[in-house]
């Protein structure tokens, strides 16, 4: 009902329609060969069904992917859909080796960003250790989707690190000013801190704060509260492992099932054991690896270069068989 | 969006020598030709009106069903002007269907009581089920007709050229309209069933606006009000003791008729008819106090006062949820206008 009340900009705003049209009319431009024979109808229909079954985000470049929430979150359900298998066969990644899967969906994917989602799963510690599919996956939406939120709580977990007193109403008890190290300080000192973290309260105060004035979008209050009122003093990455752990985060992205369905793919298993029978013939070949690598394969033959009709059909053909369980949940 | 305005602004010439033409100018060419800038806006412009709760679904709809009937047509790109003449592989009844279809979701869309939505989405809808058929109304709207749902057409008359706009939506898709609104909304047909008997109009009729709008209107509160009733009877009876006891739901249903009555008069179906403007504050604050009055009678204080009172006495046994959903729907539909 509210959609009522507001302006005109503020509907066309929250929704973000206009950026849609906009990059629906700049990819028409770019490709106006290949979309225009079907008509600008049709064009304008498919993408914007693209867009609300979320399949749109294939194949495109960071920004894009970026550019709104929704966006985000179905990038991270594309992923988890294509790559869910490999948490099924229980492998384990590394940082680059995930790196390369966006990759495949998202040609100019950062390795930046992939670095910080490792940063998070590891606990900042060594950082080339391998991760498991559920803990990079759920560690990686975090960090996609509220990128603007994290790098803003890493300033503030900085400063109160340094001792700088933060612009809230925080009076510091003698206890806390006792376990700040004084500015000089020694490399030993600096790392202990660092394992220690800060004051949860401060914490709880000053990313409170923050939201109050937060433009974008973040994870909502209450499970940040939760979260750190079970320890006294927590350090940074082990506060957004909690995050990216914590189911209430997980529902309100709404990208993702809960960890204990997030290997769930009955069709996929189905398709998987078919190609495996087949692979099996042949002895000596790795069955779950050439299956990955099938999948792998089907993705990278379509590109946003081929004709629309053609790019339809690999998308339904790559996601094919998991596209009637995710209808009903989309 | 400058950069799509520019993009949009039309282009002089046609032919530009391949030379001189910039990317930006040839792109404008190709915008403008392909009429990309008239169909951005007509689709803005719906997606504002309607606001719908889901505008990325309302935008893929919409340019779907323009695709569609450009589809149908000569596959010309942007024919979004609803020639329904053309030989369409779809057989009449299909398309029919198909208007069905898009109409109902047009009326789904605004709550009835967003009355300026819901008005703009009862027109375009209405307009959607007149383009049924060539032919068939033009020139034959019944005037003299005994009991037919017509008066004399509203504007929309085709002027007996036959392109498919009639003087009014033929009588059996009207009807088909009120029962599929009744269904959605989550009304059994046997409890819809009276009340549609009261706002039928005969199959072969041409139905105007006036009357489609009013026949809309009302099942979309019907269903409101019977949901309500459904939610009154859970929470007088408890689930585990069996059917609720008969005198708390005659208590219930004679608060509920009493509220009715004093708002009588109002009629709460009845719209705003803009054409009578005249002392329409006057008429307002009459409506208001009465409504205010009906809304007394039914306070939860009320409500329960009555229910106290008939526990202690009145008749025995039992009601089930049916027959108070029945005698609930039977409250409003002696109230509705019987369309004659």
């Amino acid at each position: 009902m509210s959609r009522f009340l507001s302006s005109v900009d503020e509907y066309l705003g929250d929704s973000h329609v206009l950026f849609y049209l906009s990059d629906a009319v700049t990819q028409l431009l770019e490709h106006k060969e290949e979309y225009s024979q079907f008509g600008v109808s049709r064009y304008f229909a498919e993408y914007f069904s693209s867009v609300k079954n979320s399949n749109h985000v294939l194949f495109r470049e960071f920004n894009y992917i970026t550019a709104t929430p929704h966006n985000r979150s179905s990038f991270i359900r594309v992923f988890w859909r294509c790559y869910r298998q490999i948490g099924k066969s229980g492998e384990l990644l590394s940082v680059l080796e995930f790196r390369s899967l966006l990759q495949l969906l998202c040609p100019d994917f950062p390795v930046e960003m992939v670095q910080s989602t490792g940063r998070i799963v590891l606990m900042d510690d060594a950082v080339d250790c391998l991760m498991s599919f559920s803990d990079f996956i759920y560690a990686f939406q975090l960090q996609l989707y509220y990128r603007e939120f994290l790098d803003s709580v890493l300033t503030i977990y900085q400063d109160l690190l340094a001792g700088k007193s933060p612009n809230t109403v925080i009076v510091p008890t003698s206890t806390s000013v006792e376990l700040l190290p004084p500015v000089a300080t020694e490399e030993n000192d600096k790392e202990r801190q660092q394992h220690d973290g800060v004051e949860a309260s401060t914490l709880a105060e000053c990313v409170d704060a923050l939201c109050d004035r937060f433009k974008h979008s973040h994870p909502s209050r209450s499970s940040m509260t939760e979260i750190l009122a079970e320890k006294d003093k927590i350090c940074f990455y082990s506060f957004l492992m909690s995050l990216s752990k914590h189911g209430g985060v997980n529902q309100d992205i709404g990208a993702l099932p809960s960890m204990a369905e997030l290997l769930i793919d009955p069709e996929m298993d189905q398709e998987l054991d078919k190609l495996v029978a087949q692979i099996a013939v042949s002895p000596g070949s790795n069955s779950s690896g050439s299956a990955v690598i099938g999948l792998k394969e089907q993705q990278r033959k379509a590109s946003p270069r081929r004709n629309i009709h053609h790019r339809r059909k690999m998308e339904v053909e790559s996601d094919g068989s998991t596209e009637e369980t995710d209808s009903s949940e989309n | 969006m400058a950069d799509k305005e520019k993009r949009r602004s039309g282009v002089a010439a046609p032919e530009m020598p391949e030379g001189k033409a910039t990317k930006s100018d040839s792109d404008r060419e190709f915008l403008s030709q392909a009429g990309v800038g008239e169909l951005l806006r007509g689709a803005i412009l719906k997606m504002v009106e309607a606001r719908s709760d889901d505008p990325i679904g309302f935008l893929a709809d919409h340019f779907c069903h323009l695709a569609s009937m450009s589809d149908r047509g000569a596959g010309t790109a942007g024919c979004g002007d609803g020639d329904q003449l053309s030989n369409g592989p779809l057989s009449a009844g299909a398309r029919e269907q198909q208007h069905l279809n898009r109409a109902l979701w047009h009326l789904r869309l605004a709550h009835h009581s967003q009355r300026s939505a819901f008005s703009n989405n009862v027109r375009v809808a209405y307009d959607l089920l007149n383009l049924t058929g060539p032919g068939k109304h033009s020139g034959e709207t019944p005037e003299g007709q005994e009991g037919s749902c017509t008066e004399s057409p509203t504007g929309g008359g085709g002027g007996g050229g036959g392109e498919g706009e009639g003087g009014g939506v033929r009588g059996s898709l009207y009807t088909q309209t009120l029962q599929c609104l009744c269904s959605e909304g989550g009304v059994p047909a046997s409890t819809s069933a009276p009340l549609l008997r009261r706002l039928h109009c005969h199959d072969h009729e041409a139905v105007p606006y006036d009357v489609f709008r009013h026949g809309v209107l009302t099942c979309a509160v019907f269903s409101d009000y019977i949901r309500q009733a459904q939610r009154l009877y859970a929470e007088v009876c408890c689930p585990d003791e069996g059917p609720a006891s008969r005198a708390l739901c005659l208590a219930v249903l004679g608060t509920l008729k009493e509220a009715l009555e004093t708002s009588q008069g109002c009629d709460a179906t009845c719209c705003v008819n803009a054409n009578t403007k005249a002392n329409v504050c006057l008429e307002a604050n009459v409506k208001a106090i009465r409504y205010l009055k009906a809304s007394a009678k039914i306070s939860p204080h009320k409500l329960a006062a009555a229910m106290s009172g008939a526990q202690t006495r009145g008749p025995g046994g039992n009601m089930d949820a049916k027959e108070f959903e029945n005698a609930a729907a039977d409250l409003f539909i002696t109230r509705v206008k019987v369309v004659s």
